[in-house]
């Protein structure tokens, strides 16, 4: 049985001359063949609003879905709820992979807060492109010269400096709570809640350390006024080939926010592999090659298995620190 | 040398002016549209900005940035719908001189106000983007939440008749503002389960519900079809010589409000409008004017949410790093031009830097032209009847409320709100508070525990931090001079009163 439901959506759409009121509809197919597919346009679901890191991703992958593959590809942003608004959306839409839900790894995160209503076998996570570190950083005349010297520091005066980052309970003070687990010290947090506040906090002094992504500092990072002491990838960033990791620095710690995309879970295999083939040129190609160096992102490329495996692990690590810190039960 | 001969060779090049009139034409609209503010226009311009390269796209996205600001007013003033948040306080006394059939004279003086405001924040922009620079990075946790509190001493000035009514409107507003996440402990607060109360009470769909839907509802029920009366002639663009005189102190103060709140992130021309339209009426002779078609109630905030323009791309340019929303996205357009943002920028590309430099205040003027263009075209909506108008806002709130974040949700919350604020108009609450409260609430909760998480729990962070101690004395003087002026009055009574009991 086929049922034919006519959806209405009204987007804003922007034109050469102003805006336009565009009333699109659009009929469900008849169960997806892959070899057919797409037969007609894609979404790619973004779950932040328009202009950011998150939609520049987007829009980069949509255009270059539609120049190596010749798919049409609508961008929809869909900002809200610390995403639980845009997984609703791919979550409401049938699982024929015509919705892909483009997202970050605070996705876990919401998950283990119950900000997000929903599991990790509620999607089929199929690809990472993008992801970036957290580093801690202190101005260039602070006396801590090394990972160690901060270290030592905090275990002779437990919380005597104010560290501070981007968000409550999210990545950048995850990633402290690692530091402080492997080095054995105390520390306080101030939350900021944007990431360009973090690096104002610093340079005005209102921080005396900072967890945060090295990109968002890059003026001062390059000029020398920042230090970055350590960076929590598994081997040194091409782009900071002077910061030393944590790992080498006999911390173990490895972490990175990542950027990827995900399908509503019982997307057939076949209609998965299309679209994994179509991923698969866009990062071969030289635009996106070029596109990540220009944002400073590292290409993880996990595929489904990896990615899945490494959401659940981030999943229960993270639980245990939203716990320990009082973010969730 | 080279750098600065090299942009103005761009910025007066035919492309150059091009894309700079494009983008104040765009800004215009998209300004005047609910919901479409300054970065979801740029958003949707980054994409035709590609093959432009850096210099025309930054001017481009400097023109549409700057126009937009301006562009809220139209329909603040046309409409009771501030087309952007920052046009929230000119909608008051704009809408009230636009019933009055002077919508032009208003359009005007918003036009010219924003055009003085832009220049003004460019020209600091040009000469002092370095001292502003290290001015934004004194202001701490404790200070923020000191420049929140002073911006809340105004809602004395947004009662109207009754100091009561404003508090509670006051109190009312911050109440909402405590919805969503918690901004210390990451978990949800009063959202009733719903997700889409995470990021709090969308502040787009309070502002149009309030303002438009409320003043839409009014008018649906008042008998009187026919328009008012228009007084002044249509096409009317320049202001009158009397005009200026009456205003330009206004637009200076709005200019230097607006530019130093445009340098602080997260503060900028949403609560820059109402600081500036608080000072220009304790600085007015007729302030019982405002709130029934004051110009000056027009041309401060007008003057200052342009001037935030100027002040919003200090830290970008100075530090590297963006203050607002909207410099975030250029910021985007840079790096997609393989730059990035900062004071290397100065040596790297001085044109560039130059072109954005000198084109701020050029996007000003060519707004200017822009908007005069406009004008006569605007001005005619005033001669539709009610009916029609009312239905026009109640389409513009629909969508524009949708447009925030493309939920319905916010739609209804949208219509949720107009019915609070239309009650509220028959009760005769005022409902500029609210909106006031609401901007100011997230900034002075989050930043007050943001001190005192940072001070280990010492209050005393508040006093020993000096940017915090000197807008906390200037709230109290902004409190305190309405009751000082008052004692002085009932005193110069009774001086009077003795003068004439000893007479007789």
């Amino acid at each position: 049985m086929t049922i034919n439901r006519r959806t209405f959506g009204t987007r804003m759409a922007g034109s050469a001359l102003g805006l336009a009121l565009a009333l699109s509809s659009v009929a469900l197919p008849s169960p997806a063949v892959a070899a057919g597919f797409p037969e007609k346009s894609v979404t790619l679901v973004v779950w932040a609003g328009a202009g950011g890191a998150l939609d520049t991703y987007g829009r980069k992958l949509a255009e270059l879905l539609e120049k190596e593959s010749g798919w049409t590809v609508k961008v929809d942003n869909r900002p809200g709820g610390s995403g639980a608004v845009g997984v609703s959306q791919i979550m409401t839409q049938p699982a024929d992979g015509y919705n892909i839900l483009v997202f970050t790894g605070t996705l876990t995160f919401g998950i283990a807060q119950g900000l997000i209503p929903f599991e990790l076998k509620d999607f089929r996570m199929l690809r990472a492109m993008q992801s970036e570190p957290s580093s801690l950083a202190v101005l260039s005349d602070s006396p801590f010269k090394s990972v160690d010297d901060f270290v030592n520091y905090m275990k002779e005066n437990p919380s005597g400096l104010k560290v501070g980052g981007h968000a409550p309970g999210g990545f950048h003070q995850y990633m402290l709570y690692q530091l402080m687990k492997s080095g054995g010290f105390e520390s306080g947090w101030i939350p900021h809640d944007a990431s360009g506040k973090v690096t104002l906090a610093l340079l005005g002094k209102h921080i005396d350390a900072a967890m945060m992504t090295p990109s968002t500092g890059l003026a001062q990072v390059k000029s020398g006024d920042v230090r970055l002491l350590g960076i929590s990838t598994d081997k040194r960033s091409e782009f900071l080939p002077d910061v030393p990791t944590f790992k080498e620095l006999g911390y173990d710690i490895e972490g990175a926010v990542w950027r990827g995309i995900a399908v509503k879970a019982g997307t057939p295999d076949d209609v998965v592999d299309t679209i994994q083939a179509a991923v698969d040129k866009v990062t071969a190609s030289e635009d996106w090659k070029k596109f990540q160096t220009e944002q400073f992102q590292d290409s993880p490329d996990w595929k489904e298995e990896e990615f899945t495996k490494r959401a659940e692990s981030d999943l229960a690590s993270q639980l245990e620190f939203l716990k320990a810190n009082g973010y969730a039960q | 040398m080279d750098g600065i001969l090299q942009s103005l060779g761009v910025i007066f090049s035919f492309s150059g002016l091009a894309v700079l009139i494009i983008g104040a034409l765009l800004g215009i609209v998209i300004g005047a549209l609910p919901g479409l503010g300054p970065s979801i226009g740029l958003s949707l311009l980054i994409p035709f900005t590609y093959n432009l390269g850096p210099e025309l796209s930054m001017l481009m996205m400097i023109s549409l940035y700057t126009s937009a600001e301006y562009g809220g007013s139209i329909s603040a003033i046309l409409l009771s719908t501030p087309g952007t948040a920052a046009a929230a306080a000119t909608a008051i006394d704009g809408y009230a001189m636009a019933r009055k059939g002077k919508a032009n004279e208003a359009i005007s003086i918003s036009l010219t106000a924003s055009t003085v405001g832009g220049v003004f924040g460019g020209l600091a922009l040009l000469l002092l983007a370095m001292p502003l620079a290290s001015l934004a990075l004194k202001f701490g946790p404790a200070g923020y939440f000191a420049v929140g509190i002073f911006g809340l001493t105004s809602v004395a000035a947004l009662s109207g008749g009754s100091l009561v009514k404003g508090l509670v409107c006051a109190a009312f507003g911050l109440a909402l503002a405590t919805i969503g996440i918690d901004p210390i402990a990451g978990t949800p607060r009063f959202t009733f389960g719903l997700f889409e109360l995470y990021e709090g009470v969308p502040f787009l769909a309070a502002l149009i519900g309030l303002f438009a839907v409320s003043e839409a509802l009014a008018m649906i029920e008042s008998r009187v079809v026919a328009a008012p009366v228009i007084k002044d002639k249509v096409g009317h663009v320049f202001m009158s010589g009397a005009l200026w005189k009456e205003t330009w102190r206004s637009m200076l103060s709005g200019s230097v409000i607006g530019t130093l709140l445009g340098i602080l992130p997260g503060v900028g021309g949403n609560i820059a409008c109402w600081v500036a339209r608080d000072y220009a009426r304790a600085r007015d002779r007729h302030p019982q004017e405002f709130g029934k078609g004051s110009a000056n109630g027009i041309a401060a905030p007008e003057a200052s949410n342009n001037a935030t323009v100027g002040g919003a791309l200090v830290p970008l340019l100075a530090l590297g790093v963006p203050g607002s929303p909207t410099t975030a996205i250029m910021v985007g357009a840079l790096i997609m031009h393989g730059l990035h943002p900062g004071p290397q920028l100065f040596t790297e590309a001085p044109s560039l830097v130059y072109a954005i430099l000198f084109g701020t205040i050029i996007a000003s003027l060519v707004q200017y032209a822009a908007g005069s263009l406009f004008l006569p075209l605007m001005a005619r909506v005033m001669r539709l009847p009610d009916a029609v108008i009312a239905v026009g806002i109640m389409a513009f709130a629909v969508l524009g409320a949708f447009a925030i974040r493309n939920l319905m949700f916010d739609v209804y919350l949208m219509l949720g709100f107009g019915v609070v604020g239309y009650l509220m108009k028959k009760l005769r609450f005022p409902v500029a508070p609210i909106i006031l409260a609401m901007v100011l609430g997230y900034l002075v909760e989050s930043n007050y525990r943001t001190a005192l998480v940072s001070s280990q729990g010492d209050y005393m962070i508040f006093i020993t931090d000096p940017v915090s101690l000197l807008f906390l004395v200037l709230s109290l003087v902004s409190l305190l001079t309405p009751l000082w002026r008052r004692l002085q009055a009932r005193r110069m009574r009774r001086l009077d009163g003795t003068a004439n009991g000893a007479a007789h």
